[in-house]
C-alpha cells in the first residue's frame, strides 16, 4: 500500500511524540467508535468454496454477525461500500517471528557465533544434560511486542493472523496464533500454545552441539529424555513410597504436555534430505510432524503423502545470488532447483497434501505476495492459494472453528480489496482484524506520483551528518516496477529494512524504523537522485539530518524493469525436462542388472587373475566367473577384450557425502553423534568417486576428539536417498582419535579443551569405558529387577554410552585414528584391558614399527600410500608402511581420507609395489578385499566371486598404472558410471544450462574456443573463480 | 610456547637420528653408463641403445660402444632406460620440512612484497625431503618462495640440483625467476570454526584485488624510476635492495612466474605482463584450457600443478583437471609440472612432500589426452627451455650437465623402479633417504614372538 505524501509527516509527528512522551499511545488515542460495521454490495469470497455476489457482511463486536445477500444493514453500523470490490478472509502467515522479542530468555547456553569459535563466550556446555538452547516453555503469547512495525506492515498487506514462535535454539519454544490488530498484546492472542518448534542451528567447535549431526543427536536425546521422564513420573505416581522422585525438569514438561495434547511439532525441512530427516524423527518419537520450508518437496512427494505430515511452505524461494562475479556460473542443480521450487505448492495440492505458507525470512510483504504469484505461475490454483493462506493453517493449528473463512460467528478478519491480496494489481482498501477496520482506502493511492525517471537499484554508501559526527551507512536498494523500492540499510548499529520505498521522478523516499532503548523510532528519508549520487535529509520527529550518498555498485541482475525474476523466467523449459535431466545427472546410467563381461583380464583378487575371463551377473549378483564361463542365452554382453576388470574399490576412510561438519568438536567424547544422521546423498563427490572406481565407502567422523562419532558404511548408489545408500548388514562402527588432533596442539585450535597430552587422550577413553560399564550394569540390574517382578524406574537411555556398551558387547567396530607407534600400542593395551577388539587403526603411519603387536591384537590397519611430513607425527611415515605391515601379518588397506584422492586409490595401491614389493594381487587387495574384510562386509563385496554383489570396475589399461582410465563402474550390477554416457550427460547438462541462462549455441560458456581435447577428457566451458577445497585437508 | 618447545625438541631428535650428508658416491668422477636404452629427449631423436660418458659434471659422449676414459667407473645399465633427470618446475623442497611446524617452514615471508629475497638463501641442503624427492628420478628443481595470505611478491625462485654439501654446490641459477602471486578476487575463504567455505561479497573482494593490483603497479613504477636513476648515475638516490632486485624484471629481463588460476586472472595477468614488458611464465593455470589459443599465440608457457585435482564446481566434468595438460599441449602451449603450484582453491599441495609423485601425475595426464612424449618433455626439456637453461639441462647431449635417471620400466608408471641417479655428474646412492632407512631398520626388527 502506498501513501499520500502528507502521511510521513503525520507519522513523523507521532514518532516524535513517541520519543518525548511517556505513554504516547494514550495521549494520541482517538475514542473507540461503536463496534458495528457493514460491508455492502460486495463479492464475498468466503473461503469455503462459495462465492457470493452482491452480498452484505455484518460485523459486530469483532465477530461476523451475518453473511448473505439482501441483508438489512443495521442503523448503528458504519457502512463500507463494497461495490466493485471483493471481500476475502484475512490472510495467515503460518510461521513468523513477528512480534516475538528476540531476547533469548536466559537459558544457559554458549554462543558459537562471533569471536573465537574455539573460545565460546557463554558457560561451558558439558553435554546434553546441560540442555543448551532449549526453551520449550517459552511462550511468545506471554511476551508479545504489540508495537512491532511488522504487525502493521503485514496487516496492510492483507495478513490478519500469524503463527508466531521464537526461532532461536534447538527447542526455541511454543507457537501462538495471533491476530495482527493494533491493540494491546494480550488482545492479539487467539490461541496458545498451538505447537512446539524444533530447529537445527549449527555452530562451531566451541559449543555443544555444534555440528548438524550433534544437533540431531541432541534433539533425539531430549525427546528420549521426555519419554523417559513421562514414564518415570507415571511409575512414581503409581507408587511413590520407597522411590526417589523424578526431578522436575522445566525443559521436558512442556514437551510431554505438547505430545499429550497432540500439538504439531514444527520441524525444519527445506531440502530432500532434511525432509527425510524430519519425517524419521517424527516417526521415531510419534510426533505430529509439520514440515517447514519444503522447497524440495517436489523430490519427496510420495513420502510426504504417505507420512500424512502437513507442510508449511516457505515463500522465500531460492534466488540467484547477488553481488558476484560477472562470469559466475550456476551449477545445474541450483538452476533447476530455482525453477522447480515454486512448483512445490501446486504438486502438494495435486498430491492432496495439506499445506500453508510462511513468509520465511522475507522482510517485505511485497516479496511475500511475489512468492505466492510465483507459485501460481507454476500452476497453483487461486483457490488452493487461498486455502493455503486461510483455512489450511487454521485447521493445522486447531483454530478453524473461529478463523479462516467468512462465515457467521467467526472472528471478523477480513480483507476488502480489488482483487486477491497477492495479485500484482490488487489494491487493498480495508483490512478488518477482530472486527476493527484498518486502512484509509485505496482511492488515495491513485493520486500518486509521477513515474520514476531514475533507477536507484544498487549498493549505495550513505553518509549522514549529525552533530556527533558523520555516520556511514550502506544501502542495498532494488527498484521494482512502478518505482517501488525495497532494500536494506546497514550501519555499525545493525541492519534495517526500509519501508514504503518509492521513486517518483528523481525523488527517492522511504521510511525506516529503528529499535531504540526508548522504543521504536520511525524516520523518513527524502532525497534527489542525480546519476550515481544523491542528496537528501533523514527526518525523525523534530530532528533532521543531511544524508548524501554515492552508488558503489550497479543494479543486481534481474533488477529494475526486468519483470519478476530476471532473465531466467523468460526461457521456456518444462519442469519435466528438468526432472528428466536431473535423473540423468544423478542416477544410474541404466536400470538393468543382468549382463556378462566377456574377454577381460579379470582380477578376482580373492584368487588368480584370469586372462580372457568372463563374469556373469544376474539380479545384481555375480553368478559365474572364469575363462569361458557359460553365458546364458539372451544375456547382454559387454566386450571386455583388452580391458581389465577389478572388484569395486572400497575406501575405508572417507568424509564425503556428509551434510555439515564431520566433526562434533565440542566435547572430548561425542559417541552420541553419528554420520548416519547426516549422509548427504546429493553430494557430487559420490559420482566423482564412482568415476574413480569406488563402489563402497566408510564415512567416518573427524578426529577432533578421543572418542568421536559413529560412522556410516554406504554403497555409492548415486541417485538414491540416504536410506538407499546404507550398506545393509554392515556392522556399525565409531571413530576414535589419538595424538595431535584430539589434543588440539595444531595452530589455531588452542588448548581450550581437555585433553592436551597423549597421557590424557587415552585416559579420556579409559574413563568413558569405565562409565559405559557402569551404565551397562545399571541396565542389567534393571532387567533383573523386572524379571523378579518388581516395577523399577528404567534407567535413562544415554546415547553417549550406548555405543560404548555396544563396543564392549562386540557389536560396534572401533576405527581409531592414530599415528605414532606408542599411542597405537597404548590403545591396543587399553582395548585388551577393557575387553574389546579394535577393528581398524586409521592412518596408523607408524604402524610398521609395531606391526607384530597390531597383528597379535587382530586389528586391521588402514593407511595412506605415501602422505608424510605434514605434521610431526607424520614425519616417520614411509610409503613402505602398507607393505611392511602386510609382510608382518596385519590386514592392511589403503584409504584416501580425501574426496580427490579417493578417485585414484588404484594408483595409491600400486605404490606398495614400488615401495615394499607387494604383488599385484596384494596391492589390489589393499583397496578392495582388505577394506571389505576390515569393515566386515567381505561376504558381499571385495572380490570377484560367485555369490557376491556385482560391484565391478572396468578399466582401459592396467588399473595399477597411472595412465589407466575407468570405463564403467557397477554397483549391485547396475551401471552407475560409464565414460561414454558421462560425455552425453555432460553435453545435456551444458545444453540445458545454456538454455536456462539464455545463451546461444555459438556463445557456449564464456564464448572462448573449445580446446582441441581428446575423446577421453573434454574440457567444457565454465566460468567460476574458485576451486573446492581438497577434502580431508585436516588429517 | 610449551607445545612448540616440545615440537622443536622432537624435531631436533629426529633430525639428529637422520643426519647423513649428501648421498654422493664420489665427487667429480668419470662415469660410463653402459648399454642402456637412451631417451635423449632431443626432438626427433629415437631412443637407442648407447653408452653415456660423464666427466666433470658434463656429458662428454653419447653413442654406441664408447671407449671408457681412463679411471672411469663403468655402470652396466643394459636392459634399463636412461632419461634426462626430471625437473620439478616449482617446488618448496628444502624450504619446508614439516608443514605444520612453523619453526621448520621458510617458504613465506610476512610482507606482501619481497622482491629481494631468494629461495636459495633458505634451502636446507640436509632436508630429508631432498633424497625422498629424488627417489622417483627428480634431479633438479625450481625452488620457489610462497606467497602468504595477502602476499604479492614472495621473492625469487632458485634453480638447484637436488644434491650437494652446500647450497652453493646445489645451485644452478639462484635468481632464476621473480615470483608474483596475482592479486585474485577471493570471495571464498576457509572458515576453521565450521570447517566449511565461507563466501564474502564480490564487490568487496573485487575492490581489495583492484587495490592490490594498483600497489603492484606502483612497485614496478618505482623500480623503473629507480633503475633510471641508477642508470643516470644518481648519487643522491639511496640504495634500495627491493627496487634493485625488482628492476631486474623490467624490459623482459629476469623471468617472472605469475601465479594465477581463474580465467579472468590469467587474462588480466597476461595483459599486465604485456603492458609492463615482463617475460611471463604462468603458474597454476587451472582455467588455462579456456585460453589456450591466447597462451599459444603469446607464447606464454604454463607450469601446471597437480593433475589430480577436483573440478571447480559440481556440474563440471569429473576429469576436467586431468585433461588440462593435454588441452594445452594440443594447442601448442609449452608446459611443465611443479609440485608446489597453488591451484587457487583452499588447500592444494602439502609442502614439498608430494614432489616425488610428480612423474605419476604426468603419467596420469597421459590417460586424459597428453601424449607420453609430451609428458616426458614436460618433466625434462620443456622446463629447461622455459627457464632458459636448455643449454645445460633437459636432454642427453654432449656438453649438457649430467643429470640422468636410469629406470627399470616406464618412468611415468608407478610400479617402475629407479636404479641409478646421476646429479651434476655424480651418482647419488639410492635407498639412503629417510623412508628407506626407516623401512630397512624396522623391517629388521626381530619378530616379537
Amino acid at each position: 500500500m502506498s501513501r499520500r505524501s502528507h502521511r510521513p509527516t503525520v507519522r513523523m509527528a507521532l514518532a516524535a511524540c513517541a520519543l518525548l512522551a511517556a505513554s504516547p499511545a494514550l495521549l494520541a488515542q482517538t475514542p473507540e467508535p461503536p463496534p458495528f460495521y457493514a460491508i455492502t454490495d460486495v463479492e464475498v469470497v468466503t473461503g469455503t468454496g462459495e462465492v457470493l455476489q452482491g452480498a452484505t457482511v455484518l460485523i459486530a463486536d469483532g465477530l461476523i454477525e451475518a453473511v448473505g445477500q439482501g441483508l438489512e444493514v443495521p442503523g448503528d453500523a458504519r457502512v463500507y461500500e463494497g461495490a466493485g470490490l471483493k471481500l476475502y478472509p484475512g490472510m495467515v502467515d503460518a510461521l513468523t517471528q513477528i512480534g516475538v522479542k528476540s531476547d533469548n530468555g536466559g537459558n544457559q547456553q554458549s554462543s558459537g557465533g562471533g569471536g573465537n569459535p574455539f573460545q565460546p563466550s557463554g558457560p561451558q556446555i558439558r553435554g546434553p544434560e546441560d540442555r543448551p538452547r532449549t526453551t520449550p516453555w517459552k511462550s511468545p503469547a506471554d511476551d508479545l511486542d504489540a508495537a512491532a512495525a511488522a504487525i502493521e506492515s503485514w496487516r496492510e498487506a492483507g495478513f490478519t493472523s500469524a503463527v508466531v514462535a521464537p526461532g532461536d535454539g534447538f527447542f526455541p519454544g511454543q507457537a501462538a496464533w495471533i491476530n495482527l490488530g493494533g491493540g494491546e498484546a494480550d488482545a492479539l492472542v487467539v490461541a496458545t500454545p498451538i505447537a512446539q518448534r524444533i530447529e537445527f542451528p549449527t555452530g562451531g567447535f566451541g559449543t555443544y552441539p555444534g555440528s548438524l549431526m550433534g544437533v540431531l543427536s541432541y534433539v533425539r536425546q531430549v525427546l528420549e529424555d521426555a519419554d523417559h521422564h513421562a514414564d518415570a513420573l507415571a511409575i512414581y505416581e503409581r507408587s511413590p513410597a520407597g522411590r526417589q522422585r523424578p526431578e522436575y525438569d522445566r525443559t521436558l514438561e512442556p514437551l510431554i504436555a505438547a505430545r499429550e495434547a497432540a500439538l504439531p511439532f514444527l520441524l525444519p525441512a527445506v531440502t530432500g534430505p532434511q525432509i527425510d530427516r524430519a519425517l524419521a524423527l517424527g516417526r521415531r518419537y510419534e510426533l505430529r510432524t509439520v514440515l517447514v520450508g519444503a522447497h524440495q518437496a517436489y523430490r519427496r512427494l510420495d513420502r510426504i503423502a504417505a507420512s500424512g505430515a502437513p507442510v508449511i511452505v516457505s515463500l522465500e524461494w531460492p534466488e540467484e545470488p547477488k553481488d558476484r562475479a560477472p562470469d559466475a556460473e550456476d551449477a545445474f542443480r541450483d538452476l533447476a532447483h530455482r525453477r522447480l521450487a515454486p512448483s512445490t505448492p501446486r504438486r502438494l495440492a495435486e498430491a492432496g497434501i495439506p499445506f500453508a505458507f510462511t513468509s520465511g525470512g522475507l522482510k517485505n510483504s511485497g516479496d511475500v505476495w511475489k512468492g505466492v504469484r510465483a507459485a501460481i505461475a507454476a500452476g497453483l490454483s487461486e483457490q488452493a492459494a487461498l486455502a493455503a493462506l486461510t483455512t489450511t493453517p487454521a485447521e493445522l493449528f486447531g483454530v478453524a472453528d473461529r478463523v479462516g473463512t467468512i462465515e457467521k460467528g467467526k472472528i471478523a478478519n477480513l480483507v476488502l480489496a480489488t482483487a486477491a491480496p497477492w495479485a500484482e494489481d490488487a489494491e487493498i482498501h480495508h483490512v478488518f482484524v477482530d472486527g476493527h477496520p484498518y486502512g484509509d482506502g485505496a482511492e488515495e493511492e491513485e493520486e500518486d506520483a509521477e513515474p520514476p525517471s531514475v533507477d536507484v537499484s544498487g549498493t549505495w554508501t550513505l553518509t549522514m551528518t549529525t552533530p556527533g559526527g558523520e555516520v556511514e551507512m550502506t544501502a542495498e536498494l532494488e527498484q521494482g516496477e512502478d518505482g517501488k523500492v525495497t532494500g536494506e540499510i546497514r550501519s555499525e548499529r545493525g541492519e534495517t529494512t526500509l519501508k514504503d520505498g518509492r521513486v517518483a521522478a528523481n525523488v527517492l523516499t522511504f521510511e525506516v524504523s529503528q529499535e531504540t532503548p526508548r522504543g521504536t523510532m520511525d524516520a523518513s528519508y527524502r532525497a534527489e537522485v542525480e546519476g550515481e549520487s544523491l542528496e537528501g535529509t533523514l527526518s525523525a520527529g523534530p530532528m533532521s539530518f543531511e544524508v548524501a550518498g554515492a552508488r558503489t555498485s550497479a543494479a543486481p541482475a534481474g533488477g529494475a524493469g526486468d519483470g519478476e525474476s530476471g532473465d531466467e523466467a523468460e526461457v521456456e523449459v518444462a519442469d519435466s525436462e528438468l526432472e528428466e535431466l536431473w535423473r540423468l545427472y544423478q542416477g544410474p546410467v541404466d536400470e538393468g542388472d543382468d549382463f556378462a563381461i566377456v574377454g577381460a583380464t579379470v582380477h578376482t583378487v580373492s584368487g588368480e587373475t584370469i586372462e580372457n575371463g568372463t563374469v556373469v551377473v544376474q539380479g545384481g549378483e555375480i553368478r559365474a566367473v572364469g575363462r569361458g564361463a557359460r553365458v546364458p542365452g539372451g544375456l547382454r554382453t559387454i566386450d571386455g577384450a583388452g580391458l581389465h576388470l577389478i572388484p569395486g574399490i572400497i575406501d575405508a576412510h572417507s568424509h564425503i557425502a556428509v551434510e555439515g561438519s564431520v566433526n562434533e568438536g565440542s566435547l572430548n567424547v561425542t559417541s552420541m553423534v553419528g554420520i548416519e544422521d547426516v549422509v548427504d546423498p546429493d553430494d557430487i563427490s559420490i559420482y566423482r568417486a564412482l568415476a574413480g572406481g569406488v563402489t563402497a565407502i566408510n564415512i567416518l567422523h573427524g578426529s577432533a576428539n578421543p572418542i568421536g562419532g559413529k560412522n556410516a558404511v554406504i554403497k555409492l548408489r548415486w541417485g538414491q536417498d540416504a536410506d538407499g545408500l546404507f550398506f545393509a548388514g554392515a556392522p556399525p562402527g565409531i571413530k576414535f582419535a589419538l595424538g595431535e588432533n584430539p589434543k588440539r596442539s595444531r595452530g589455531g585450535f588452542g588448548p581450550g579443551r581437555y585433553p592436551a597430552t597423549r597421557m590424557c587422550v587415552i585416559d579420556v577413553i579409559r574413563q568413558a569405558f569405565v562409565d559405559a560399564k557402569a551404565y551397562q550394569k545399571e541396565w542389567r540390574d534393571y532387567e533383573a529387577a523386572r524379571a523378579a517382578g518388581r516395577e523399577p524406574i528404567p534407567p535413562r537411555r544415554d546415547f553417549e554410552l550406548e555405543p560404548l556398551v555396544e563396543i564392549l558387547e562386540g557389536e560396534r567396530l572401533v576405527h581409531a585414528h592414530c599415528y605414532r607407534a606408542d599411542e597405537i600400542l597404548q590403545l591396543i593395551r587399553l582395548a585388551d584391558e577393557m575387553g574389546f577388539q579394535i577393528a581398524t587403526l586409521q592412518h596408523v603411519l607408524e604402524g610398521y614399527k609395531v606391526a607384530d603387536e597390531i597383528a597379535a591384537h587382530g586389528a586391521g590397519a588402514s593407511t595412506f600410500s605415501d602422505w608424510w611430513g605434514y605434521k610431526v607425527e607424520a614425519y616417520d611415515a614411509i610409503p613402505h608402511n602398507a607393505a611392511l605391515m602386510t609382510e608382518r601379518g596385519v590386514l592392511v588397506s589403503i584409504n584416501s581420507d580425501s574426496g580427490e584422492e579417493m578417485r585414484h586409490l588404484n594408483h595409491e595401491a600400486a605404490k606398495t609395489i614400488r615401495w615394499g614389493g607387494l604383488s599385484e594381487r596384494e596391492a589390489l587387495a589393499l583397496v578392495t578385499l582388505n577394506p571389505a574384510r576390515q569393515l566386515r562386509i567381505d561376504d558381499r563385496v571385495g572380490s570377484i566371486e560367485v555369490g557376491k554383489d556385482a560391484d565391478l570396475v572396468l578399466y582401459r589399461g592396467h588399473p595399477l598404472d597411472a595412465s589407466s582410465v575407468v570405463l564403467k563402474t557397477f554397483v549391485d550390477g547396475r551401471l552407475y558410471f560409464d565414460l561414454e554416457a558421462d560425455r552425453e550427460r555432460q553435453q545435456a547438462i551444458d545444453a540445458m544450462k545454456d538454455r536456462l541462462v539464455g545463451r546461444g549455441e555459438d556463445e557456449t560458456g564464456d564464448g572462448e574456443q573449445t580446446p582441441d581435447a581428446t575423446p577421453d577428457a573434454t574440457p567444457d566451458p565454465d566460468a567460476t573463480d574458485s576451486a573446492e577445497p581438497r577434502q580431508g585437508a585436516a588429517r | 610456547m610449551n607445545s612448540s618447545r616440545i615440537a622443536h625438541a622432537a624435531l631436533v631428535a629426529v633430525l639428529t637420528l637422520a643426519a647423513t650428508g649428501p648421498a654422493t658416491v664420489a665427487t667429480a668422477e668419470t662415469l660410463v653408463l653402459r648399454g642402456g636404452t637412451v631417451h635423449s629427449m632431443v626432438p626427433g631423436a629415437a631412443a637407442s641403445v648407447a653408452d653415456v660418458v660423464v666427466q666433470d659434471g658434463r656429458i662428454v659422449s653419447v653413442g654406441a660402444a664408447a671407449q671408457a676414459p681412463a679411471g672411469a667407473r663403468v655402470v652396466d645399465v643394459a636392459g634399463l632406460d636412461v632419461y634426462p633427470g626430471f625437473f620439478d618446475a616449482m617446488s618448496t623442497i628444502g624450504l619446508i620440512e614439516i608443514s605444520s611446524i612453523d619453526a621448520t617452514v621458510d617458504a613465506a615471508e610476512m610482507p606482501a612484497y619481497n622482491p629481494h629475497l631468494r629461495a636459495a638463501t633458505a634451502i636446507h641442503p640436509d632436508s630429508e625431503v631432498i633424497p625422498v624427492s629424488r627417489s622417483t628420478g627428480i634431479t633438479h628443481s625450481l625452488v620457489s618462495p610462497q606467497a602468504g595470505q595477502d602476499g604479492v611478491i614472495p621473492g625469487q625462485a632458485s634453480l638447484v640440483h637436488l644434491d650437494g654439501w652446500t647450497v652453493e654446490e646445489m645451485s644452478i641459477e639462484p635468481s632464476a625467476a621473480m615470483v608474483i602471486a596475482w592479486p585474485q578476487i577471493r570471495t571464498r575463504r576457509f572458515d576453521f570454526s565450521t570447517f566449511t567455505l565461507k563466501e564474502s561479497s564480490y564487490s568487496e573482494a573485487k575492490k581489495e584485488a583492484e587495490e592490490a593490483l594498483k600497489a603492484l603497479e606502483g612497485w614496478l613504477d618505482a623500480a623503473r624510476h629507480y633503475a633510471k636513476a641508477q642508470a643516470a648515475g644518481s648519487q643522491r638516490t639511496e640504495r634500495n635492495l627491493q627496487l634493485e632486485h625488482l628492476a631486474k624484471v623490467l624490459d623482459g629481463g629476469q623471468r617472472v612466474v605469475i601465479l594465477a588460476n581463474a580465467k579472468s586472472d590469467i587474462e588480466a595477468a597476461v595483459e599486465f605482463a604485456e603492458e609492463q614488458g615482463l617475460n611471463m611464465i604462468l603458474a597454476g593455470g587451472r582455467d588455462a584450457w579456456k585460453v589456450t589459443e591466447m597462451l599459444a599465440e603469446k607464447q606464454i608457457p604454463v607450469i601446471l600443478g597437480l593433475v589430480a585435482e577436483l573440478p571447480n564446481q559440481d556440474d563440471h566434468p569429473y576429469d576436467r583437471p586431468f585433461g588440462v595438460a593435454g588441452a594445452l599441449r594440443a594447442a601448442g602451449v609449452r608446459i611443465a609440472f611443479g609440485s608446489a603450484v597453488p591451484s587457487g582453491g583452499f588447500g592444494g599441495p602439502d609442502g614439498p612432500h608430494s614432489a616425488r609423485t610428480l612423474p605419476f601425475e604426468a603419467g596420469m595426464a597421459t590417460g586424459y589426452g597428453l601424449s607420453r612424449e609430451d609428458a616426458l618433455r614436460a618433466l625434462t626439456v620443456a622446463p629447461a627451455e622455459i627457464f632458459g637453461v636448455a643449454d645445460q639441462l633437459g636432454t642427453i647431449e654432449v656438453g649438457k650437465r649430467a643429470n640422468l635417471v636410469v629406470v627399470e620400466g616406464d618412468p611415468l608408471a608407478i610400479r617402475s623402479a629407479v636404479r641409478h641417479l646421476i646429479v651434476d655428474g655424480k651418482e647419488v646412492e639410492l635407498g639412503t633417504d629417510r623412508h628407506s632407512r626407516l623401512y630397512e631398520r624396522f623391517r629388521s626388527r626381530p619378530t616379537s614372538d
